[in-house]
């Protein structure tokens, strides 16, 4: 019997994809579990296991292209009579069944490709699209993407008229829903200038994903932000000391231990590890603490999640950091480690910031912005003397978190950065 | 019953009758004259090789250039009659490749005139053949304006058509050429440089109307340089004999010609197609974008549509509609056709001159290299010409390539890929050219276009 394969919803919001390439063709035989594709996701890459054995009877979406949660993918002939479309769908469906297909567990990702990263180009690429020279030029001012023209050119080589027609329906599409003046103002600006000036980079699924996130998150959470300085003298020398503690070749660097200080502060104020509930008007106190961690990638911000970090040791915090961060910069994250973060850390001091305002990861009412550790002159006890000092600023939802609240926040943080062996004993 | 007919067994009809064969259809051919049509016999090839043995005789009497003695220009003598029977060689040869051609992919050839009983049957001398689809390659003709002596001068066989400057039994002395269009140049030069004493009459200001003025310029000077009288503003009167008599700024004058050459443009053979019910003016029948009449399944191609009257694009156009007739909708680009004089030396063409891109509201860049700087060029003591390439600024599309060499229409087709392919001066810049050739021109004239040539 023929059996369908829709694009399932993998979670995390994620309702597109692009089809970066068929693991098999038209007539293969397959076994349950072998990869049907590569897609590309605004999050991740990701395989897409069949849970069909069988031959492929088609293919019904092209490499390139862009795919939809619940678009069917690909036909296969299980070979199998007499069963009913009920009694075929799998298990695993059932948690999200309905209109989409669910996706059997698989958080395998594909190995990051080093074509896609240089992003400055207009065309990942994947698959060299067979365009003019004219026509790739022309795709690259006005932000069309190739890969999804049609070409009507001798073997199906991509002109410039083509996309002239492309970039024609996609303004035609977008003009109803965006901001009309803020586009007429953009486009003054474009045509004023030389095309030597202005250089048109389309944005990648990445940088879509942020953006729409920021102002999800700007729009939605008034900020506000909390600033301070923490004496760190003390956990600087006790890193020092602990570096030479271990058999092991650990990257130990402050941020375990930051984390460690905002997980026990955040049991003390368990305001701060929650979320906003509009419809319901509730807050959500979250009972577990999962920190997100910005990570600063070529194509841009991802947050990859700590889990448990309350139940974690400072040495298994920095290999999780590692690892994660490593995992982030290639792009092979899998959802799951995107998910369900409680509270956010930007360390912003990584590439030399002193402050900064950091933008609230929505739905999460605050996030520690961490800035540079520097040697300052400090007044203790009417003496000048110097010391380490960690700058912090921490924006808050003031829909749920207010100054007193978040200023206590940061005295248990600082209370717990400026003495290490408060922060480890407790 | 035949799936197609094609009519006229030129380098539109044959070439349209081999591949609707080499797309499985049961073709037929009807030639009233000659395989090849007026390209093999009576114009492109024959021309070329007549050029190549003016040509030879140039060079011979360039020996001293050379380094080459002992040459007694006085005795040089041209064997007229054996430049004719090479010429014929060529011809010959040419006819029956294109006959072992027609006869290999299986098409039946009908030697006669095609007589159109309806847009399904013809009929040829005593056989009547039927078919699904009809390609008409009929070709043109010489058109001969009424002046005044002018059929009478034909009649004397003093004025001729170029059929008969190809067919003279002597090389005349003295030639008038009426009209300055591109088989007025190219007969002009041949003539010129075998000896004959040419004098071109163009009735516009300049000849070879349609070319970039620049080369069209250029070329006249040229070819002025090299004893061949071009006037120019000269309205034909009437022709007494061998005497043309014009006026030229408000003057009379006549110019005497042991032989006149007709060339005033051509007509399309669309005679004897009433029948059909096709649609036609004097330029030509009437075609769609897949090159279809107004009657369904009847098709024309090459000079009878009147669009251009070039071999090649005829060519082009009987594949054409070989493969719509076979089902596709292919349609021609009409810009992209390029275009060749057979002048020393040469010129060749493709695309939009420069008044032409500007006058279509481009934002132009144009850029020009010489022969003059090229290694080549030189070593070949052939220095005369230039390239000129006209892009459009904001991609660098080439919009047009213009070239004045020696050998300038076997260098024309990399600009015809380029822009075939919507290819920009950058691609051409920075596509390598063997040293040392002329093409290098082209992309030095691309590196002009982006910032500055190299060697210039």
């Amino acid at each position: 019997m023929i059996q369908e394969f829709k694009f399932p919803d993998i979670g995390e919001g994620i309702h597109e994809g692009k089809l970066l390439k068929w693991h098999m063709e038209v007539g293969d035989t397959i076994q349950a579990g072998d990869t049907i594709a590569e897609v590309e996701t605004d999050k991740v890459n990701a395989e897409l296991p069949s849970p069909y054995s069988g031959k492929v009877i088609a293919l019904l979406a092209e490499e390139g292209g862009i795919i939809y949660v619940g678009q069917v993918l690909i036909k296969v002939d299980t070979g199998e009579v007499g069963k009913s479309q009920d009694q075929t769908v799998e298990p695993v469906a059932e948690e999200n069944a309905g209109v989409v297909g669910a996706l059997e567990a698989s958080s395998e990702v594909i190995p990051a490709s080093a074509e896609g990263r240089k992003q400055e180009a207009a065309i990942p690429p994947k698959r060299k699209v067979l365009a003019t020279p004219v026509a790739r030029k022309m795709a690259y001012d006005l932000g069309v993407d190739l890969r999804n023209v049609t070409g009507t050119g001798p073997g199906g080589r991509v002109m410039k008229a083509d996309i002239a027609a492309a970039a024609e329906k996609t303004t035609a599409g977008d003009s109803e829903a965006s901001k009309p003046e803020q586009k007429h103002e953009t486009k003054l600006e474009a045509a004023s200038k030389d095309r030597n000036q202005i250089e048109r980079v389309p944005l990648s699924m990445i940088r879509k994903t942020i953006a729409k996130k920021m102002v999800q998150s700007k729009h939605t959470a008034p900020h506000a932000t909390a600033m301070d300085e923490v004496d760190v003298t003390e956990l600087v020398k006790f890193r020092e000391t602990a570096k030479g503690h271990f058999d092991e070749d650990i990257h130990l660097t402050f941020m375990p231990f930051i984390m460690k200080a905002i997980v026990l502060a955040l049991k003390k104020n368990p305001k701060i590890n929650s979320s906003l509930d509009d419809e319901t008007e509730e807050i959500l106190l979250k009972k577990y603490y999962h920190l997100g961690i910005a990570v600063d990638t070529e194509e841009g911000l991802t947050v990859p999640v700590v889990r448990n970090v309350d139940q974690k040791s400072i040495v298994r915090l920095a290999k999780e950091l590692n690892d994660l961060g490593q995992r982030a910069r290639n792009r092979k994250l899998t959802i799951d480690e995107l998910k369900e973060s409680t509270f956010s850390i930007t360390n912003y001091g990584a590439v030399g910031s002193i402050f900064g305002v950091p933008v609230i990861n929505y739905p999460e009412v605050a996030i520690m912005g961490i800035g540079k550790i520097s040697k300052k002159p400090v007044v203790i006890e009417d003496e000048l003397v110097i010391r380490h000092m960690l700058p912090l600023s921490m924006s808050f939802d003031h829909r749920v978190v207010d100054g007193g609240d978040a200023g206590r926040f940061m005295n248990d943080v600082k209370k717990y950065l400026s003495d290490p062996y408060r922060l480890l004993l407790l | 019953m035949y799936d197609v007919i094609v009519v006229g067994g030129g380098p539109g009809g044959y070439v349209a009758a081999i591949k609707a064969a080499q797309l499985g259809m049961k073709v037929a051919l009807v030639e009233k004259d000659e395989i090849g049509g007026v390209c093999l016999n009576w114009g492109c090839i024959p021309t070329k090789a007549l050029l190549k043995n003016a040509r030879v005789y140039q060079e011979i009497l360039k020996g001293d250039f050379f380094g080459i003695e002992g040459i007694d220009k006085d005795s040089l003598k041209i064997n007229w009659q054996q430049m004719g029977n090479r010429k014929d060689m060529v011809v010959k040869r040419l006819v029956n490749g294109v006959k072992g051609l027609l006869k290999k992919n299986g098409i039946d050839v009908f030697m006669g005139t095609g007589v159109f009983k309806d847009k399904q049957t013809i009929v040829v001398g005593d056989k009547t053949l039927k078919t699904k689809n009809l390609i008409l390659a009929t070709g043109s003709r010489p058109f001969i304006p009424t002046i005044e002596g002018l059929h009478a001068a034909m009649e004397k066989g003093i004025a001729i058509t170029s059929k008969g400057a190809l067919q003279l039994t002597d090389l005349p002395k003295t030639m008038v050429i009426l009209g300055g269009g591109v088989i007025s140049v190219e007969f002009a030069t041949l003539f010129n440089a075998l000896g004959t004493k040419v004098i071109l009459l163009q009735r516009s200001g300049r000849i070879l109307k349609g070319t970039e003025e620049e080369l069209a310029l250029a070329l006249q000077k040229h070819l002025m340089d090299q004893g061949v009288q071009i006037v120019t503003n000269c309205q034909l009167k009437k022709v007494e004999g061998s005497k043309v008599i014009c006026e030229v700024e408000g003057r009379e004058i006549s110019y005497m010609g042991e032989k006149i050459l007709v060339s005033l443009g051509r007509q399309p053979n669309v005679e004897g197609m009433e029948s059909l019910g096709i649609t036609y003016d004097q330029k030509g029948i009437k075609v769609d974008a897949y090159l279809q009449t107004n009657v369904l399944d009847v098709y024309a191609i090459g000079d009878v549509n009147g669009k251009y009257q070039l071999a090649h694009l005829a060519s082009a156009e009987g594949i054409t509609a070989a493969e719509n007739i076979a089902g596709k909708k292919n349609s021609i680009n009409y810009k992209l056709v390029p275009s060749c004089i057979y002048s020393f030396p040469e010129l060749a063409a493709i695309g939009l001159t420069e008044a032409e891109a500007k006058e279509e509201g481009y934002d132009v860049v144009v850029s020009k290299f010489p022969l003059s700087a090229n290694g080549k060029a030189l070593a070949e003591g052939e220095s005369i010409g230039f390239v000129k390439i006209i892009a459009e600024k904001k991609y660098g599309e080439i919009l047009g390539v213009h070239i004045m060499a020696v050998h300038a229409t076997d260098m024309i087709s990399e600009a015809v890929v380029s822009m075939e392919m919507e290819g920009t001066i950058y691609d051409v810049a920075k596509a390598i050219h063997p040293h040392p050739t002329l093409s290098e021109i082209v992309m030095e004239a691309a590196h002009g276009a982006i910032d500055k040539p190299i060697h210039y």
